[in-house]
C-alpha cells in the first residue's frame, strides 16, 4: 500500500485578526493510524482541525490530503477532497429535526443514487456498527449524549471515508461512555483501516488509543511535543508536557 | 454507472454440477449499487444446486465500500431462502475484517419493538394528543397562577424584579410598534369608512358614518389589530428569546442560582407590553378615525366639521376607555403566552421555532376569545 503520509501539514499559520493562534506548524499523519491532537484548553486544537477539514483556510501554509492541497482547492475539486472525510463535531451536529435514519440518508442521497431498499440496509448497517440498531426512527433529542455522538459517527461513516475526524469525541460523556467511544475508534480503525484524526484532552483515551500525538501549546503557538504518547509520558522532560501526561495541575 | 448499463455484467456465474460460483467484476461500491441490484433481480442466482460460492479471487477489490457488505448479505440471504450452502472464498483479510465488523452487528437481534395494529396505534396517538392538550392547558393554568403570585408579591419585592429590562422591552414592544400599528389601523379605518359609506348613503344617513367608524375603531378594531400586531412582533420575540435561553440551559442556570424566573424574565416583559399597549391603542384610535374621516370626506356629502361634531356626540368616554382597557388585557395575555411558550421549549433549535409559532397562534386565539367574552359581558353591563 501507499506509504506516503495521508495528511501533510506544512508551515501552517492561523491568525484571527491580529491574534496568532498557530504559527508555522508542520506535521504528518500516516495512513491507517490513530492520530491525536492534544493540549490545554484554547491552545488551538479545534482550530487546527478546522484547517485540515477545509472549513477555514490558513493565512500561510499548505495542507495536503492524500496528495492534494485542500487550502488551494475550490469548487468541485474541494468537494472531491471533502468526500474523503467524515467529521464528528464536538456537539455532534446532528440535524435536530430529522430522525437518525434521515440524518444518515441525507448524506447518501447527496452523493449516491442507490435505491431506497439499499439505503435502508446501509442505514441499518451503519447504526448497528455503532450499537444503535433499531434507533433509526428516533430524533436526536430523544437519545442520550453518548448515543448522539455514536449516531453522529454513524453519519460520518456513511460513505466509508478514508479519514475520520473527531473533535473531542468524549467531551461531555461519563468515563465509561468515553471509554466506549475510544473502543469504537479503535475497532473502526483496526477493522476498516480508516485513518483517525482525533482532537482530545482526555488523557486516558490518548494513552490507550493513540498511535501518535502532537501536543499544541499557547506558549509557542504550535507543537511542543510529538510522537508516541506512552513514550512522551515516560520520557519527555518539558514541564508542560510532563504535567499534561502525568495529570499534574499547573 | 453509465458504462455498466450496456450489456456489461456486474458479476459472472460459473455453473458446475451442483455448485454455483459467483464472481463480482465491477468494483463493489455504492456507485455500482444500482447496476448490481438490477442484475441480481433479473438473474436466477440459485437454481438446482446445493452450494453457492462467492469468489473474490479475481474481483477488483481495490475500490470498495459498504456495498460489499450489502452484496454479501444479499447472496447469503438467497442461499438461506433456498436452503443452500453458502461460502466465501478469496476475500483478503483486511476486507474480511471490514465485512465482519458490519455483518456481525447487523445480524444481531433487533431490540423488542411493540407491534400494534394500525387501529391500535391510531387510538393510541389520539389519546396521546388529548393527553398533550390537557397537559398544555394544565401548564398554562400553572403558569398563570405563578404569574399572578409574582404580580401580587411584586409590591413587596420591588427590588427583585429586573426593572433594568423594562425600558428596553417598553421601547422594543411598544415604541417601535407604533408606526406599523398606526398604518394598519389607519387603513382599517379607511376600509371601514368606505364600506359604511356605501351602506349608509342608501338611507341618506351619511353623517352616521362618523358614529359607525368612531365606535367600531375605538371599541374593537383598534385594540384588536394592535394586539394582533403585538402578538406577531413581541409575543413571538419573547418566545424565541426565552426558548433559546431554555435550550442553551440559561434558564436552568437561573433556576439553580435561585433566581425567580417570573421576576427576572416574565414580569419585565409582561408589564412592558401591558403598559405600552394602551398608548399604542390610543394613537391607533386617532389614526383609524382619521382614516374613516378621509373615506367619508371623499365619498359622502359631509364636511369635516360635521363629522367631528357627530363623532363628539356619539363617541363617549366609555367607548374609548373600554377599548383601551381591553387592549391592556390583550397585551397582558399576548406577552404572558409568549413567555409561557418560550419556557416550554426544550431540546434544540427546532423546538424554539415550534413554540415561537405556538406563541403567536395561542396569543391571537386568546385575544379573540377574550374579546368575545368581554363584548358579551360589557353588553350585559350596559357599558
Ligand atoms: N472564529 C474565531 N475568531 C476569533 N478567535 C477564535 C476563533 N476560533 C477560535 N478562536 C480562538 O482561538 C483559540 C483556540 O481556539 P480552539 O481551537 O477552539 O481551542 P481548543 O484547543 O480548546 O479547541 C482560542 O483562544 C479562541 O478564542
Ligand atoms: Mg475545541
Amino acid at each position: 500500500m501507499n506509504s506516503e503520509p495521508i495528511i501533510k501539514v506544512e508551515n501552517v499559520t492561523v491568525r484571527y485578526d491580529d491574534r496568532t493562534i498557530l504559527e508555522d506548524v508542520s506535521f504528518n499523519i500516516n495512513r491507517g493510524e490513530i492520530f491525536m491532537i492534544v493540549g490545554g484548553s484554547g491552545c488551538g486544537k479545534s482550530t487546527m482541525l478546522r484547517q485540515i477539514i477545509g472549513l477555514e483556510t490558513p493565512v500561510e501554509g499548505r495542507i495536503y490530503i492524500d496528495g492534494e492541497n485542500i487550502c488551494a482547492a475550490r469548487g468541485k475539486q474541494k468537494k472531491e477532497i471533502l468526500k474523503k472525510f467524515g467529521v464528528l463535531f464536538q456537539s455532534g451536529g446532528l440535524f435536530a429535526s430529522m430522525t437518525l435514519a434521515e440524518n444518515i440518508a441525507i448524506v447518501l442521497e447527496t452523493y449516491t443514487d442507490i435505491s431506497q431498499e439499499c439505503m435502508a440496509e446501509l442505514i441499518d448497517m451503519k447504526l448497528a456498527s455503532v450499537g444503535l440498531r433499531g434507533y433509526d426512527g428516533f430524533l436526536p433529542s430523544e437519545i442520550s449524549g453518548g448515543m448522539k455522538k455514536r449516531a453522529a459517527l454513524a453519519r460520518a461513516m456513511a460513505l466509508d471515508p478514508m479519514i475520520l475526524c473527531f473533535d473531542e469525541p468524549s467531551s461531555g460523556l461519563d468515563p465509561v461512555t468515553a471509554a466506549s467511544m475510544d473502543a469504537i475508534i479503535r475497532e473502526m480503525n483496526s477493522a476498516l483501516g480508516t485513518t483517525m484524526v482525533v482532537v482530545s484532552h482526555d488523557l486516558e483515551g490518548v494513552l490507550t488509543t493513540a498511535h501518535n500525538v502532537i501536543m499544541l501549546d499557547k506558549s509557542v503557538c504550535g507543537i511542543i511535543a510529538q510522537g508516541d504518547p506512552r513514550k512522551l509520558k515516560a520520557e519527555n522532560k518539558n514541564p508542560i508536557v510532563h504535567s499534561f501526561f502525568n495529570r499534574i495541575a499547573e | 454507472m453509465k458504462k455498466t448499463k450496456k450489456n456489461k455484467d456486474c458479476f459472472r456465474i460459473n455453473e458446475s454440477a451442483n455448485e454455483r460460483i459467483l464472481t463480482p467484476i465491477l468494483p463493489l461500491t455504492l456507485t455500482n449499487a444500482n447496476a448490481y441490484d438490477k442484475q441480481l433481480a433479473t438473474t436466477k442466482v440459485v437454481t438446482d444446486c446445493s452450494k453457492i460460492t462467492l469468489d473474490f479471487a479475481e474481483a477488483n477489490l481495490m475500490d470498495f465500500d459498504s456495498y460489499l457488505v450489502i452484496f454479501i448479505n444479499r447472496i447469503r440471504q438467497f442461499a438461506k431462502e433456498k436452503n443452500v450452502e453458502f461460502a466465501i472464498s478469496g476475500l483478503p483479510s483486511d476486507r474480511r475484517n471490514f465485512v465482519d465488523l458490519f455483518s456481525r452487528k447487523i445480524t444481531s437481534e433487533l431490540p423488542e419493538q411493540e407491534n400494534n395494529s394500525s387501529i391500535g396505534r391510531y387510538i393510541e396517538n389520539l389519546g396521546k394528543k388529548f393527553q398533550k392538550m390537557w397537559r398544555d392547558s394544565y401548564l398554562l393554568i400553572e403558569f398563570t397562577g405563578n404569574l399572578l403570585i409574582a404580580l401580587v408579591k411584586m409590591p413587596f419585592q420591588m427590588k427583585k424584579v429586573r426593572w433594568k429590562d423594562f425600558p428596553f422591552h417598553f421601547n422594543a414592544a411598544g415604541v417601535n410598534a407604533v408606526p406599523i400599528c398606526l398604518l394598519i389601523v389607519f387603513l382599517i379605518g379607511v376600509i371601514m369608512g368606505y364600506q359604511g359609506a356605501l351602506q349608509l348613503h342608501q338611507f341618506g344617513a351619511d353623517i352616521y358614518n362618523a358614529d359607525l367608524v368612531g365606535i367600531a375603531i375605538a371599541r374593537e378594531l383598534s385594540p384588536l389589530m394592535t394586539a394582533i400586531l403585538v402578538a406577531g412582533r413581541s409575543g413571538s420575540a419573547f418566545a424565541a428569546e426565552i426558548g433559546t435561553m431554555k435550550v442553551s440551559e440559561e434558564i436552568d442556570a437561573l433556576t439553580t442560582m435561585g433566581i425567580d424566573l417570573y421576576q427576572f424574565l416574565v414580569l419585565p416583559r409582561v408589564l412592558a407590553v401591558t403598559f405600552s399597549i394602551p398608548f399604542i391603542t390610543a394613537l391607533a384610535d386617532l389614526s383609524g378615525i382619521i382614516g374613516g374621516l378621509f373615506a367619508s370626506l371623499t365619498t359622502l356629502n359631509i364636511t369635516m366639521n360635521g363629522f367631528i361634531v357627530e363623532l363628539g356626540t356619539a363617541l363617549t368616554y366609555a367607548h374609548v376607555f373600554s377599548g383601551i382597557i381591553k387592549s391592556m388585557l390583550f397585551g397582558f395575555l399576548v406577552a404572558s403566552v409568549g413567555c409561557f411558550r418560550g419556557l416550554q421549549a426544550s431540546g434544540g433549535a427546532e423546538s424554539v421555532g415550534k413554540f415561537t409559532t405556538a406563541a403567536v397562534v395561542t396569543g391571537v386565539l386568546l385575544i379573540v376569545l377574550s374579546d368575545s367574552v368581554l363584548t358579551f359581558v360589557l353588553q350585559v353591563l350596559g357599558i
